[in-house]
């Protein structure tokens, strides 16, 4: 799950660092990530998972770090089944 | 980009700002059109940012929304778009809190708030001032 995360990250993160190569407790926004960008990986991992994003995981700590995407979309993953 | 929380007269007064890349917003529209509209923006703000400058309106309105979610402060809050709306009265911009972001900031004692919009080419921001009650309810 976290190289499909990276994958998404690397092409709608527009970070300055390469996505698939930072630790997966990295701060993305030191890395690079603006909240805006936060929105385009966030509709991209609505498609690349087939899941939604609900209102209470929109929280700026969701898209802090690759370890806790993967653990957000774990968890969309599963209820979605 | 900064939230300063400061007293003025005894009430606090909390402070959020951002900018925001219109190009970014440009990016987004054009990679996932209206499910970004519909995700992030409410039905009034899209019907307010029709016509000359669509892109810097959208923009600045994010620039609102983020500055909102940095006046409350709480990384780890839910920030759902929708129940943060920039409407008008006329040429000047309001801040609409709705939902469960409202009710948190009667918690946080916001008392009123004041929102301004700019843009340039290439940039969009906003900047929210909060007035709040001495105490929280909380």
């Amino acid at each position: 799950m976290q190289d499909r995360i990276r994958n998404v990250l690397t092409a709608h993160g527009r970070m300055a660092v390469d996505p698939r190569e930072v630790d997966d407790q990295a701060d993305l926004y030191e890395l690079g990530l603006t909240s805006h960008a936060s929105v385009d990986v966030m509709l991209a991992l609505e498609d690349a998972f087939d899941v939604e994003f609900p209102d209470e995981v929109l929280k700026k700590s969701t898209f802090a770090s690759v370890h806790n995407i993967a653990q957000v979309v774990e968890d969309l993953v599963k209820t979605s089944v | 980009m900064i939230t300063a929380p400061g007293e003025v007269d005894g009430r606090r007064v909390r402070v959020g700002c951002d900018v925001v890349e219109v190009e970014d917003v440009q990016h987004t529209l054009a990679t996932f059109g209206d499910r970004y509209l519909r995700k992030v923006f409410t039905a009034g703000e899209i019907n307010d940012c029709r016509g000359s400058n669509r892109l810097h309106r959208l923009a600045a309105r994010f620039a609102a929304k983020e500055a909102v979610i940095k006046a409350f402060a709480e990384p780890d809050m839910s920030f759902p778009w929708h129940e943060i709306e920039v409407t008008r009265d006329g040429p000047l911009p309001l801040l609409r809190l709705s939902g469960t972001l409202a009710e948190r900031a009667q918690h946080r004692g916001w008392l009123s708030s004041s929102l301004s919009l700019s843009h340039a080419d290439c940039h969009a921001m906003a900047v929210v001032v909060v007035v709040c009650s001495p105490t929280e309810s909380e």
